[in-house]
């Protein structure tokens, strides 16, 4: 730029800046009947520079297209014509600034369309832009701007609902940005600084950070698309690069971060991959650690900035515990599928060959670490190793790794209830406990000793008990149905263990009277239980529906189920009582069985449970018959 | 800011909110649902929360007994458009509310809502006042739907006919002001009709180009739609010529309601990528329809979670109970004596 009028440059340059201005700034300022006024404003600006740019141009009389120009890509469609080859005008060179400067303005004036909602014409500036560097090489004068025109396009055409469109623009500024940090990597020009005078360029810090969230950008706008592709797993890895990039860069608001980290364990746990889920819970609770203090109650009194603040700090972290809690719970659970047998009790085959497995998985687990992604930072990588420690990631295969993870797990249901108290937050609370009684459901699959376990599930019942009496039915309708379906599974549970114990003592069939009461007394609250549950399908009236509707049809009848073989398990020896019981019994296996003839559509939800009970109503009614003949003959 | 909007709003008297309620319906009667909305007078409603009760004020509440024609008594602007001004109702409230039962009515139009009733009530007057007035109507009716405008008199499958190579060019319809300040919808196409049964029909013409979605409701949809119509009149005696428009908008449903029976691909109708990094936690939670927890209380997949009553759904692995059910059985069915097995 020789030639050129070191003051008309310096116009040029303060017109960029206040354009830059005008939009950022001042733009916030604009009424709401004319919100757009800065803007346009600052239009008109960029317009007078591009025209300068163009006019030194033709002074200077050289060609646009100098040095060894290669083909040039057909310019209708709206394709990205990045060049593989190293053909290309030199980043550096005068007609490479050249095309990055009016390249940069035409990115401007690009975006700023798109602010005023006139996205044909904000496409058009984009696609100039591209094209203008698309002849050149990728340079560290150039590439800042590669990008970042490639991430208004994604945007842009993402917008039009054309996924696939910014998907090419994306991946096109992905791998740019790759090869450029594995051939140059030096910190590259920010658009900002091609008008700026020599005593205002950035700092390198500065043009890498801007050059990274640039990239970072990327990586998120990709998780999007992929998302839109229905690419769940891919979008899940970028958003897990985005995270893991704020980390990095030091970008990041530290809630904000790990309540994201937090959900992504969350998808992970989903998947089964608990490793990458234990890991961002780690790092979860420690990024949240950042955040502060906790400010103490006494604090919170006197200001109302301290007590949001408090409010909020420990609201999230509360969150952040029922990840956890979640994590432990599902970690159980999936191993619990692993172990079972076809009646789900622990299958020690299957356990001595899953621990044979083990020794296996954990030079894998090595590996699998090392490649992965990690989060972290100096400071942090530690703290996020040791919180991992704690608990495994790997499916514990008997009771003693069972309950290391249980015990984490009932840790932070404590820490969750802290804040999640019953009075004001009736429906997080309970979601609490139900996670709790979960947790001791899976650790009971577990437990050798019968007694242990059917104390286990006693503490389920103490626990869920009182609330699914003490709510409301109108409000927590949902949440009843739950904790009744649970409490009489539960009854079910203990009853069939206090028998199980029962028969291994004695070596007689019959049972002592303490044992049947007891017995008794379980089955009959398991019945009560599921009983509630079929009443709370009542109408106001009192009248049992006629058609179940979908979310409580396979509830339903599994509960008729349940009740019908309840009572005929009830054990008396009082023959009117033996009657009564078995009545009841049938009356309920034959509602299954009309119901579902009635409704062949529903046959479907509960096929095992239709089986059998036909077969109890063709059965039964023997076993009534006999016992009447037998209390006939006995008067 | 909301309270100078408030007071602006009051000073000018132009914009009224009215409140209608629903009456409960065969679902919610069904599972004993429970009314906690209730009347108190002309102006105030009380809901039932669980934290206690609030009252809200209205200019005007309608309870689940007042009819259509009643909503249109009381909301009938129509002279006023006539007379040259603009007038605009707007229908907003949760999916499954009655928006387009009363803006629209039933399907079977044994109910018409307001739409229909306004059309009528144009023609009406243009006839009353034929003598004096001559009157042209003419209607646009378009859809808001992702950010963007579609006019829907023009159907899907003509535009695809039209392009693929005009992506720009594509029916779009762009909000402009022009010289005078007025606002219009540049690109849309305006019909004219002679009678309330054309405009009627166009209406319905409209109505079939739209994008549905069933979520909670059939009629229900995921688009707002705005059905404008302009009213020209020319004073027979003096020339004069007045311009008004009468505007009704039917807003999409807000996504709050517990029980929905949405599944989980309408969520992903938001395509538009999110711009700034804030929005992450979205795009995450939005993985996965299933997340154990949700740490966000007001993501949209958090209030429509769809919970289960119980994890006891089909499963391979038989319970303990069914094994022994099976056993039993068997034993019965094999003659051994009914009396000695214990069911």
């Amino acid at each position: 730029m020789a030639s050129v009028n070191s003051d008309e440059w310096r116009a040029v340059c303060d017109k960029f800046t206040n354009a830059q201005n005008l939009t950022e700034v001042e733009s916030r300022n604009d009424p709401e009947n004319d919100p757009f006024r800065s803007k346009y404003k600052a239009r008109e600006l960029l317009r007078e520079i591009y025209c300068s740019l163009k006019s030194f141009e033709a002074g200077e009389g050289e060609e646009e297209s100098g040095g060894e120009s290669g083909e040039q890509r057909p310019t209708e469609q709206p394709v990205d014509g990045q060049r593989e080859d190293g053909q290309g005008i030199s980043g550096d060179s005068p007609a490479g600034m050249r095309a990055a400067k009016l390249g940069a303005v035409e990115y401007y004036l690009g975006v700023n369309h798109v602010d005023t909602e006139e996205l044909s014409a904000g496409q058009e500036h984009l696609m100039n832009c591209m094209k203008l560097l698309d002849r050149c090489r990728v340079s560290s004068e150039n590439v800042s701007l590669f990008i970042h025109v490639r991430n208004q396009l994604g945007i842009l055409w993402a917008g039009r609902d054309e996924t696939e469109m910014a998907q090419g623009f994306l991946e096109t500024a992905e791998s740019n940005y790759q090869r450029y940090m594995k051939e140059d990597g030096s910190p590259p020009i920010d658009m900002t600084e091609y008008f700026t005078s020599e005593e205002n360029l950035l700092t390198h810090q500065e043009r890498t950070k801007r050059f990274e969230l640039a990239y970072t950008h990327t990586m998120y706008y990709l998780a999007q698309v992929y998302q839109n592709l229905g690419e769940t797993e891919r979008a899940a890895t970028y958003c897990h690069s985005t995270l893991q990039r704020q980390l990095q860069l030091n970008q990041f608001n530290p809630m904000e971060w790990a309540l994201n980290a937090a959900t992504l364990s969350q998808y992970y746990i989903t998947k089964g991959r608990y490793m990458e889920g234990r890991h961002c819970l780690s790092a979860a609770t420690v990024i949240s650690g950042l955040a502060g203090e906790v400010p103490s109650e006494a604090a919170a009194q006197e200001s109302e900035t301290e007590s949001e603040r408090r409010e909020h700090l420990r609201q999230k972290r509360a969150e952040i515990a029922r990840c956890w809690i979640k994590y432990c719970l599902n970690l159980l659970q999936d191993s619990k599928k692993l172990l079972e047998d076809n009646i789900g009790e622990l299958d020690t085959d299957r356990q001595d060959e899953l621990k044979r497995a083990r020794r296996r998985e954990e030079e894998e687990e090595e590996k699998g670490r090392k490649s992965a992604l990690l989060f972290g930072s100096e400071d942090t990588f530690d703290s996020i190793a040791s919180l991992e420690e704690k608990v495994l990631c790997l499916f514990p295969l008997d009771f003693t790794e069972a309950r290391s993870v249980f015990l984490v797990g009932q840790n932070y249901v404590t820490q969750a209830k802290e804040y999640f108290q019953m009075d004001g937050y009736v429906t997080d609370h309970i979601e609490i406990l139900q996670d709790h009684s979960s947790l001791f459901r899976a650790l009971a699959f577990f437990e050798e000793d019968l007694e242990r376990r059917c104390k286990m599930h006693k503490r389920r019942v103490d626990m869920l008990e009182p609330i699914c009496n003490d709510l409301n039915s109108q409000y927590y309708l949902l949440i009843r149905r739950q904790l009744m379906f649970e409490l009489a599974e539960t009854y079910s549970e203990m009853m069939d263990l206090k028998l199980t114990l029962a028969n291994r003592q004695a070596d007689t069939q019959s049972l002592d009277n303490h044992t049947i009461k007891k017995f008794n007394s379980l089955c009959s609250a398991s019945a009560k239980y599921f009983q509630m549950f079929l009443d709370s399908l009542c109408s106001p009236e009192g009248k049992f529906p006629e058609i179940l509707e979908e979310e409580v049809l396979r509830p339903a009848l599994v509960a008729r189920f349940r009740v019908a073989r309840l009572h005929s398990r009830l054990i008396s020896s009082v023959p009117p009582v033996q009657l009564e019981n078995l009545n009841r019994s049938l009356e309920n296996y034959k509602y299954v069985v009309q119901y579902c003839e009635a409704h062949p559509e529903a046959a479907a939800a509960a096929e095992t449970e239709l089986e059998l009970s036909k077969e109890m109503v063709g059965l039964l009614p023997l076993k009534i018959n006999r016992l009447k003949a037998r209390m006939a003959a006995n008067n | 800011m909301r309270k100078k909007y408030y007071n602006m709003v009051e000073d000018m008297k132009k914009i009224r909110v009215f409140c209608r309620i629903r009456p409960v319906n065969r679902n919610e009667a069904a599972q004993g649902g429970v009314i906690v909305v209730d009347k108190i007078d002309e102006f105030s409603v009380t809901i039932d929360t669980p934290r206690g009760q609030r009252e809200f004020q209205f200019d005007k509440v309608f309870s689940a007994e007042a009819s259509q024609e009643d909503l249109f008594h009381d909301t009938n602007l129509i002279q006023s458009a006539i007379d040259g001004y603009n007038v605009c109702i707007f229908a907003y409230g949760q999916t499954g509310s009655g928006k387009t039962f009363t803006m629209v009515g039933d399907k079977e139009q044994k109910n018409p809502g307001l739409m229909p009733r306004s059309f009528n009530a144009i023609f009406d007057i243009i006839r009353e006042n034929s003598s004096k007035f001559d009157f042209k109507v003419s209607a646009y009716m378009l859809e808001l739907y992702n950010d963007r405008l579609q006019d829907l008199f023009v159907s899907p499958a003509g535009e695809a006919h039209a392009q693929p190579q005009s992506h720009g060019q594509a029916r779009r319809v762009e909000i402009k002001r022009n010289r005078k300040g007025v606002v219009f919808a540049q690109g849309a196409e305006t019909k004219e009709a002679s009678s309330a049964q054309e405009l009627y029909a166009l209406f319905q013409q409209a109505c079939a180009n739209r994008h549905i979605s069933a979520t909670m409701n059939v009629e229900s949809s995921r688009s707002h739609l705005i059905v404008g119509i302009r009213v020209e009149s020319k004073n027979l005696t003096n020339g004069s010529v007045s311009t008004g428009k009468l505007s009704l908008v039917d807003l999409a449903g807000s996504e709050r309601a517990a029980k929905t029976g949405a599944k989980d691909h309408q969520l992903k109708e938001a395509n538009s990528i999110n711009k700034s990094l804030s929005a992450l936690g979205d795009v995450i939670s939005a993985l996965s329809a299933e997340l154990p927890h949700v740490p966000y209380r007001n993501s949209k997949l958090y209030a429509t979670r769809v919970k289960a009553i119980t994890n006891n759904a089909q499963r391979n692995v038989e319970s303990k109970e069914i094994a022994q059910l099976k056993e039993v059985i068997m034993k019965l069915k094999s003659g051994q004596s009914v009396e000695d097995v214990d069911v």
